[in-house]
């Protein structure tokens, strides 16, 4: 840790923490730019950028309602009109992609967010108070929390409080916040034990010592100085996840848990394609699915293209679900 | 080793205790739901009475351990029939289903790890990767419907639906259960083939396996050297997958109408019958606890440095 010692000699408080900061923004500086010059990064910028965009902007585009029932267009093939075709309800296919986009990012990144500060929190934590009860505690805690299947106890939660919307006090929480927090939650043990071994190797480092010497508080060298450092590798395995959650989300809408219908989602309408798996309406079980695949491969290259650019080192954590 | 088994058990403990307090924190009270909306406030304290749940969660949880031994996971609200008849039924099912998956994954990936690994930056590698790239995106229960459009419906290959007993012909029943085995497998050959390219590419820059090279010894003789030695640190990684199957076959087994756990568990979801919405997911928990548990023992098994860890 050759900066860290150098920067203990250093005088001024202040400036000594910009210094030690820095180290982990360094290693992200431009990392859109070199994200970008791995070719697969690029890919995955550019899929990611399209969807993010179309379901921002959906509202605005020129679309037909993705509600509206139109029986004498019921399951017609791709054409003119209907771009990508209708399903059974007469509902055109491409403005239910488009706004079913919306729930699928939404919730994808938002568990992500919810995993991820989680994840950072226990883990820091925990790697700081090395040695400690508070570690042993924090330790138990994340095997225990390993040990549930997310994808199970996602259904069976969902399916022992329903669909309907919940009251938490003065918050009534809709099916699609339930699902953010439960499987944002369930993220957290995989991404805490990453961070704990991160932390701690962090919070053995000579700088960390120095920091305390200066004065500085616990929670400022948890979040100035610790969190700063061990960023990169977490927002690689966090990056991985986006895709996950995406998947989740529509596999809880597919068995009916998710997003409740009419609402349009990538998951509800594969579930009413079900229906119609041996007949010759090849289109209605065949957008949707891409869509989920779109989305998930373009985060998943961009996970990749991070793992090259901020943490080479490191392995595959394998699957995650 | 045995504390490991211990922080199983005590972990699979916790994990009931969750589950069981979850159970009973739901908005409508089983008798509600059994009695229905018309019932007087005396049914339903009768039937909150007769069942016990009048009483403390702590004496609740307590009375359920309790059984356990005796009548097992009891007899469900809804239905009266017994939940362990109902589970004894519909796990050799899935547990059969996910095996099969198991198998396609570790053999596809331990054969596409092989081989990218030994053609490290050239075009059968980067197909490889830019395939389980794919294989990691691909939604399972999507290719489900994909496969049984294709390969059931249009060219009639195999049954689209539900799994032929083995009573019909072994050939029928292992070809039912092609398609969602696959279904299931297919996001783990992507996901585990990636760990076993790194493992051989390891081993295959270690020292003894450059000089059996440089002595000339066999391509084929030293691939196998390199798959024994790159197997360990997958062994734990597959463990956890075998787990995490059980997750998505009870998707898959929805879109394939298979009556395993899937059926027993979105029945009971459907019909609130929560002991039974419990005793489902308690055992899946504890499939995945106890494969998680088994690739550890294995682990140290065939790796003698870590046994007296």
């Amino acid at each position: 840790m050759s900066e860290a010692a150098r920067a203990t000699g250093a005088p001024p408080v202040p400036a000594t923490a910009r210094v030690l900061r820095r180290r982990g923004r360094a290693a992200r500086a431009g990392v859109m730019r070199r994200l970008a010059a791995t070719g697969i990064g690029a890919v995955g910028l550019a899929v990611v950028g399209v969807v993010g965009l179309a379901a921002v902007l959906a509202p605005w585009l020129p679309l037909h309602d993705p509600l509206l029932l139109a029986m004498e267009h019921r399951l017609e093939p791709p054409g003119p009109l209907f771009l990508l075709g209708t399903d059974e309800l007469g509902r055109d296919i491409l403005a239910r992609l488009v706004w079913g986009a919306r729930g699928s990012l939404a919730i994808g990144l938002l568990t992500v967010a919810i995993g991820l500060s989680g994840g950072l929190f226990v883990g820091i934590m925990a790697g700081y108070y090395g040695g400690t009860l508070v570690e042993d505690v924090l330790l138990g805690l994340i095997e225990v929390f390993a040990a549930i299947p997310l994808l199970v106890w996602a259904i069976a939660i969902v399916g022992i409080f329903g669909t309907g919307s919940v009251r938490l006090g003065p918050l009534e929480l809709p099916n699609e916040a339930k699902i953010v927090i439960l499987v944002g939650l369930l993220f957290v043990p995989g991404l805490a034990r990453i961070a704990y071994g991160l932390a701690l190797a962090e919070a053995k480092a000579d700088y960390v010592a120095a920091r305390r010497l200066q004065g500085a508080g616990v929670w400022s060298i948890m979040a100035g100085d610790i969190l700063p450092n061990i960023l990169s590798p977490m927002l690689v395995q966090a990056s991985v996840l986006i895709g996950i959650g995406i998947i989740i989300e529509a596999a809880l809408s597919f068995i009916g848990l998710g997003v409740q219908p009419p609402t349009p989602s990538w998951g509800g309408m594969l579930a009413d394609a079900r229906t119609l798996a041996f007949s010759d309406e090849w289109w209605v079980a065949t957008w949707p699915g891409l869509a989920i695949f779109v989305a998930v491969i373009g985060f998943n290259f961009i996970g990749d293209a991070l793992r090259t650019v901020l943490d080479p080192r490191r392995r595959d954590a394998g699957p995650a679900l | 080793m045995a504390s490991r088994v211990a922080t199983s058990l005590v972990v699979l403990a916790v994990v009931s205790v969750l589950l069981f307090v979850l159970t009973r924190l739901t908005p409508l009270s089983p008798a509600r739901i059994v009695l229905g909306a018309d019932a007087t406030a005396e049914q339903v304290h009768e039937f909150e009475r007769e069942r016990g749940l009048d009483r403390s969660l702590p004496d609740q949880y307590a009375a359920w351990v309790a059984a356990l031994p005796r009548s097992g996971f009891g007899a469900s609200y809804i239905t009266g029939r017994s939940i362990d008849a109902e589970l004894r039924e519909s796990l050799p099912v899935t547990f059969e289903l996910v095996s099969a998956a198991f198998v396609l994954a570790l053999a596809g990936a331990i054969l596409l790890g092989l081989i990218a690994a030994l053609t490290e930056d050239r075009w059968p590698d980067h197909l490889i990767r830019v395939l389980s790239m794919t294989a990691l995106s691909v939604p399972g229960f999507w290719l489900a419907l994909i496969l049984i459009r294709v390969f059931a419906v249009r060219l009639g290959w195999v049954p689209p639906n539900g799994i032929v007993p083995l009573a019909e012909g072994w050939r029928l029943h292992a070809a039912s259960l092609l398609l969602p085995a696959l279904s299931i497998a297919l996001y783990y050959i992507g996901a585990l083939c990636r760990l076993m390219r790194a493992a051989v590419i390891e081993v295959l820059g270690q020292d003894y396996v450059r000089t059996a090279r440089a002595l000339g010894v066999r391509r084929g003789l030293v691939a196998r050297y390199a798959l024994k030695n790159a197997l360990p640190p997958l062994v734990s990684v597959a463990g956890m997958s075998f787990g995490y199957m059980f997750g998505w076959a009870i998707i898959i087994e929805l879109v394939f109408n298979i009556p395993g756990l899937s059926r027993a568990l979105l029945t009971a979801i459907t019909q609130r019958d929560y002991p039974m919405i419990q005793a489902t997911v308690l055992v899946i928990t504890a499939m995945f606890i106890l494969s998680n548990l088994a690739a550890d023992l294995l682990q140290r098994l065939i790796n003698p440095r870590l046994r007296h860890v």
